[in-house]
């Protein structure tokens, strides 16, 4: 048999023990008067209310995570000098 | 009202069809876009959480699965932006991206 098949099967029987531990949970049923929560609620949450709440020291983070992503991805797709 | 159990399948097919993409492709951009597809299916897995518990707790307005969701986002921008960079220097040097065939850290 084929690699490619034999990770098929092995994949497809991952997806059905995930969807059959999914449908075999009791999930209690919530209300459906829910209101979604809006962009504001999320900016409220991500930057917080006050100067002590929310996650703005980790978006900060994450920026600079970027910035290193960025200049290390300029470093390795720099052309070489023959 | 979508209940949770749908969107934990939908996130459940998503993250098995990019585990089969890593495990049967041999092209390193489409095995970088498999791992993309199980990293958005780990974020409908933040936010489907976090609209249940919403739900679960009388509509307390925490909406902590959405802002994880978009600091997933941010680190696999960063990921891809890192993980192009490398297979563009691979390519310069080996002309292949067949991930078959780099086996240069094998030992």
């Amino acid at each position: 048999m084929r690699p490619g098949v034999t990770r098929g099967i092995a994949i497809l029987a991952l997806a059905l023990i995930f969807v059959g531990v999914m449908m075999s949970v009791h999930w209690p049923q919530v209300g459906q008067d829910q209101l979604a929560p809006t962009t504001e609620d999320v900016a409220k949450t991500l930057f917080g209310e006050d100067n002590s709440s929310g996650y703005g020291l980790v978006m900060f983070l994450i920026g600079l995570l970027l910035l290193v992503a960025l200049l290390g991805g300029v470093f390795l797709a720099k052309e070489e000098k023959e | 009202m979508i209940t949770i159990e749908y969107w934990l399948i939908l996130s459940s097919l998503l993250f098995a069809i990019g585990a089969y993409g890593v495990l049967t492709r041999k092209n390193a951009i489409v095995v970088l876009m498999s791992i993309e597809i199980m990293l958005n299916a780990a974020n409908i897995n933040f936010v489907a959480f976090s609209s249940y518990h919403m739900g679960l707790h009388g509509g307390s307005q925490d909406p902590s699965g959405q802002v994880f969701a978009i600091f997933s986002i941010a680190i696999a921008a960063a990921e891809v932006a890192v993980g192009l960079a490398i297979l563009l220097s691979v390519y310069r040097r080996y002309k292949t991206i067949d991930v078959d065939k780099l086996n240069i850290l094998r030992w």
